[in-house]
């Protein structure tokens, strides 16, 4: 006969899903899909004999509610600049302590002691980019400039929109020039009347899934990251960039070590491991996306790194702007006309 | 056994009746606010949207499903176990990645457009992906063998020589198909609609990959509260008024299983 309390332990463990593990000799590290190179962990494991239990996710919200609901076990995870704030407050992450990742001096200047961790205190940066849009120059006809080609009617069914909240009303904000992070109700009731006017066009709302379908040449233009964009364009050059005139969305995606952890040592030995040049450069290569890792920088072909899609020239910067936390009540705003634009 | 399914369940009601916390998660006070917000015209017409699909989905499965235990039962031989065999074999594999697999072949550049093109039969690609038709496809592959099982068990026990009676009788096939025959196999034709029908109410998937998330259904609505909403608590009452609707049409069910 177990008693109430062993019970009740037993459940609580089987309800959060918590593993007993051997402390130390492990890291456990849950990311974005796609955001390492193929090799990344083999190395890893080879050089420090620690074994990486690498798991994906392709929503920060799917991350962070995994999380909350105390399951998980994880040690490093990886949150985009909006979410760090949050993860702060309700105690989910761990400060930083600098003296122990002997690599941080190598990340660029402009991207420590951000406003979202204000003396990086929390959160090491990881990789960067931004929201435009690709689109297929020959299918086109034409350059494309900004938002607007996105609502154009001749290319009716072959525009796809990221499928995130975000994203969709950044663009329809942007678009008529308010902030991308705005919570005014008038200007968010603007932004949904642009995504109901554009929802007929829409052939889906994709994430990084359109990428064959772009390739293919089935889809024309797709908002799209930065990164998984050129991806595409090196299977077909057709494809081209575009950073919108009425502006988009910069972010930056940070390595945390939680609270939870149970190897924090390991973890900070994996977050050096990621701010080596070499290590850097190898994930910027694969994955294209931009690395805020100047040493890495530094070792990428010339042609990758004069890029002005992927490392722009700070005055085609100038209409971006950050993505920034948003108000519960904001939130709350926003997930209704989400849903009203999704149900329509 | 009974604390799997009632532990998760007694959650679920505990935290539909508190608040959202700020980042996710659940706070105090308690209150009923959940279960009211639901009257709201937007996500009554989610719902209904879910039940119109959910009773198509129904439909077409019966449709395809009972000629089809129908053939195994009456003319399987010695194939039958084969041919159930093949029936259930796509249980094997992911939900998911038969889902997927779907896409291959909708597609623009997909399997179905690419043999139309081939054949000379249309000059542009169809847009069978990414629209209702797309999503209901999906949803009557996904469940069809939950109809055809319960509908092989009925029609298999069948008595055949009430059917033969009835050809004695003068019935032609027909009439003693809508006479004997479905009558008599009705509890199969209520089980296996019943186990679709709730399935597809709970469906969130399918909408998702092959509808391109153009549309939701109440199974979207949950998930998008307990990740970029944040509102775990609406999530919770509103899955739980789901299962309450699944609930009666299960006493429904039972209710006629009495009467017949």
């Amino acid at each position: 006969m177990i008693s109430r309390r062993q019970f009740l332990a037993a459940s609580a463990a089987a309800l959060t899903g918590c593993r007993r593990r051997r402390a130390g000799g492990e890291v456990s590290v849950y990311c974005w899909s796609d955001y390492i190179a193929a090799d990344t962990v083999a190395a890893f494991e080879r050089e420090t004999s620690l074994r990486v239990n690498y798991e994906t996710f392709e929503s920060q919200e799917e991350m962070l509610a995994k999380i909350l609901a105390g399951g998980g076990g994880w040690d490093v995870v990886f949150p985009g600049n909006t979410l760090v704030g949050p993860m702060v407050r309700r105690a989910l992450i761990r400060e930083i302590d600098h003296q122990r990742l002997s690599n941080l001096a190598n990340l660029e200047a402009r991207f420590l002691d951000p406003p979202w961790d204000r003396g990086d205190r929390h959160s090491v940066p990881y990789m960067w980019g931004l929201s435009g849009f690709v689109y297929n120059r020959k299918a086109l006809g034409r350059a494309a400039t900004g938002w607007a080609d996105l609502w154009d009617r001749a290319v009716k069914g072959k525009i796809t929109m990221l499928d995130d909240p975000a994203e969709v009303l950044g663009a329809c904000l942007k678009k008529l020039g308010h902030s991308l992070n705005s919570i005014d109700e008038r200007e968010l009731q603007a932004a949904r009347a642009e995504a109901l006017r554009q929802k007929p066009l829409l052939r889906a709302y994709l994430n990084a899934e359109v990428k064959p379908q772009l390739i293919a040449g089935d889809v024309w233009a797709a908002q799209l990251w930065n990164g998984d964009a050129y991806q595409a364009i090196a299977e077909n050059r057709d494809l081209a960039y575009c950073f919108p005139s009425e502006g988009f969305a910069l972010y930056a995606d940070s390595a945390v070590i939680l609270t939870q952890s149970r190897n924090p040592d390991s973890a900070y030995r994996w977050i050096d491991y990621l701010l080596r040049p070499d290590v850097g450069a190898s994930i910027a290569r694969s994955t294209m996306f931009p690395t805020p890792n100047a040493r890495a920088l530094e070792l990428l072909d010339p042609a990758l790194r004069a890029n002005p899609d992927l490392y722009p020239p700070p005055g085609r910067l100038t209409s971006a702007e950050w993505f920034t936390e948003i108000s519960a009540e904001g939130q709350s705003l926003r997930d209704r006309i989400w849903t009203e634009i999704k149900a329509a | 056994m009974g604390a799997f399914f009632l532990l998760p369940l007694l959650i679920v009601l505990a935290y539909s009746i508190l608040s959202k916390g700020d980042y996710g998660g659940v706070a105090l006070p308690v209150t009923g606010a959940n279960y009211i917000r639901f009257l709201d015209p937007l996500y009554l017409r989610i719902l209904g949207r879910t039940f119109w699909m959910a009773a198509l989905t129904t439909a077409l499965c019966l449709a395809i499903g009972y000629p089809l235990a129908y053939f195994i039962a009456f003319y399987g031989g010695r194939w039958k176990p084969a041919l159930l065999f093949l029936v259930v074999m796509p249980f094997w594999t992911s939900f998911l990645v038969r889902t997927y697999a779907w896409i291959f072949l909708l597609r623009d550049t997909g399997l179905i457009n690419t043999i139309l093109i081939r054949l000379g039969w249309i000059r542009a690609p169809l847009p069978l992906l990414y629209n209702e038709g797309a999503v209901l496809v999906g949803l009557v592959y996904g469940f069809l063998p939950l109809t055809v099982l319960p509908l092989y068990a009925s029609i298999e026990r069948l008595d055949r020589t009430l059917l033969e009676a009835a050809a004695d009788l003068g019935a032609r096939p027909a009439v003693s198909l809508a006479r004997v025959t479905v009558p008599l196999t009705m509890p199969g034709i209520y089980a296996g609609g019943v186990l679709v029908f709730i399935s597809a109410l709970g469906a969130y998937i399918t909408p998702d990959l092959l509808g391109g998330g153009k549309s939701i259904l109440i199974g979207n609505l949950v998930q998008n509260q307990f990740t970029t909403a944040r509102d775990w608590p609406f999530g919770a009452a509103v899955s739980l008024l789901l299962m309450a609707v699944v609930v009666a049409a299960l006493q429904l069910y039972r209710r006629r299983e009495e009467a017949a």
